[in-house]
C-alpha cells in the first residue's frame, strides 16, 4: 500500500531500516552513558523483551506487594524503564500521522495463539537474557554468548521457515 | 562503580524520561521502517531480501561504534567494554544469575532456536509486535499481552527451575 505522498527528508531517513539501526545503537550507547549511574546491567539500552519484563514486574510488585526480580537500574530510578511504553506511543503517533492506522482483527483461535506465543516468546527471551535487539547490543558489546544466541535465532528462523511452510502445504 | 555523565541523584529520576524519549523515537522509527531483526533473517532465507537485515547488522555495527566512541570519552561508564577482553566468555549480566559458561551457551541456544521459530511463525521480533499493535492490529495486542504475563510467569517458576536444573546437569 505504497501511498503518492511526496515524503520529506527526514521520513526517507526514517524508512531506511539501515539508518534506524544505526541510530538506535548508537543511541543505546548514549543511553548507558547518560544513566549508569543509575545501576546497570551493561548493553541495556534497548531491549523488548527485559524492559517488558521490569515495568510488568516492578507494575506487579506495587500492586500485589510481591518482589518479582528486575534489572537494578529499573529497581533504583524512580520509575523502570519506559522504552517499550515509548515505542507504543511513538508508533501510534507515527502511524496516526502517516495514515497508516489499521484496525486488524482476527479469530478468537489466533488470538489464543498469540497469546500463547507472546509468553512464550518472553520466557525464551529471558532465558538469552534478552530478546534479539539486546543480544545485538551485547555483540557490539563484545559478548560472545550474546553472538551464539544470535547464531541460535538463525538456526530457529530456518526451522521456523520449514514448519511454516509445512503448515501452509497442509491447509492448502 | 559505574559513573555515567548525569549524577545517581539525577539519573535516578531521569531514567524514565530518558528512556521513554528514546523509545517513543525508536517507535516512530520503527513504524515508518517496518524494523524488525527476525524479519531480517526470514527475510533473507526465503527471499534473499537484505533491506531488513542490514538494518540488524547495522544495529550491531552501530552499537559497537557508539559503545566505543562513548567510552573513549567516558571510560567509567563501560566498566567492562570490550566485554571479551576484561570478562571473557561470560555473558553481560541478565540472563538467570550463577550459571557456567556452558549453562549460558545452553540457555543461548534454548533460547535463540524457540525465539526464531515463534518470531517466524507469528510474523515478527518483539518491537515488530509492539509496532503493528500500534498500528491496530489486534492479534500482536495479545502477543504483547503474553509477554506480560510471560515474564510473571519467568520470573516467578522458570527462571528458579532453569537455574536448578542447568547447575544440577552442568
Amino acid at each position: 500500500m505504497e501511498k503518492e505522498n511526496k515524503s520529506t527528508g527526514i521520513d526517507t531517513w526514517a524508512r531506511n531500516p539501515l539508518v534506524v539501526g544505526l541510530l538506535i545503537g548508537i543511541l543505546a550507547a548514549l543511553v548507558q552513558v547518560l544513566l549508569i549511574s543509575a545501576g546497570g546491567p551493561e548493553a541495556y539500552g534497548f531491549c523488548v523483551a527485559c524492559h517488558t519484563r521490569d515495568v510488568v514486574n516492578i507494575g506487579v510488585n506495587a500492586v500485589a506487594g510481591t518482589k518479582l526480580a528486575a534489572a537494578p537500574i529499573s529497581q533504583n530510578a524512580v520509575l523502570p524503564v519506559m522504552t517499550v511504553v515509548g515505542v507504543l506511543i511513538g508508533a501510534f503517533i507515527s502511524a496516526k500521522i502517516y495514515d497508516e492506522f489499521r484496525k486488524k482483527t482476527g479469530s478468537a483461535v489466533s488470538y489464543l495463539w498469540y497469546l500463547l506465543g507472546g509468553l512464550f516468546f518472553m520466557v525464551f527471551a529471558l532465558f538469552m537474557g534478552g530478546c534479539p535487539y539486546r543480544l545485538g547490543l551485547r555483540t557490539g558489546y563484545g559478548d560472545t554468548i550474546a553472538f551464539i544466541g544470535i547464531l541460535a535465532i538463525i538456526g530457529g528462523v530456518l526451522a521456523g521457515i520449514r514448519i511454516a511452510t509445512f503448515m501452509t502445504e497442509r491447509e492448502g | 562503580m559505574a559513573a555515567g555523565w548525569l549524577s545517581k541523584e539525577i539519573a535516578l529520576i531521569a531514567v524514565p524520561i530518558v528512556t521513554l524519549i528514546f523509545g517513543i523515537l525508536i517507535g516512530w522509527l520503527g513504524q515508518r521502517s517496518g524494523f524488525c531483526s527476525i524479519g531480517g533473517f526470514r527475510d533473507f532465507f526465503l527471499f534473499r531480501h537484505t533491506r531488513l537485515l542490514n538494518g540488524y547488522i547495522a544495529l550491531i555495527v552501530g552499537a559497537f561504534v557508539g559503545y566505543l566512541v562513548f567510552w573513549l570519552i567516558t571510560p567509567a561508564a563501560f566498566e567492562h567494554f570490550f566485554w571479551l577482553m576484561t570478562s571473557g566468555f561470560t555473558p553481560v549480566p541478565g540472563a538467570p544469575a550463577g550459571l557456567s559458561a556452558t549453562g549460558y551457551v545452553i540457555l543461548a541456544v534454548i533460547g535463540g532456536i524457540a525465539v526464531g521459530v515463534i518470531g517466524v511463525i507469528l510474523g515478527g521480533c518483539p518491537l515488530r509486535q509492539c509496532v503493528m499493535t500500534s498500528e491496530g492490529n489486534i492479534k500482536s495486542l495479545f502477543f504483547v499481552i503474553g509477554m506480560c504475563i510471560g515474564s510473571v510467569v519467568f520470573t516467578l517458576w522458570i527462571s528458579g527451575l532453569a537455574i536448578g536444573l542447568l547447575k544440577g546437569i552442568v
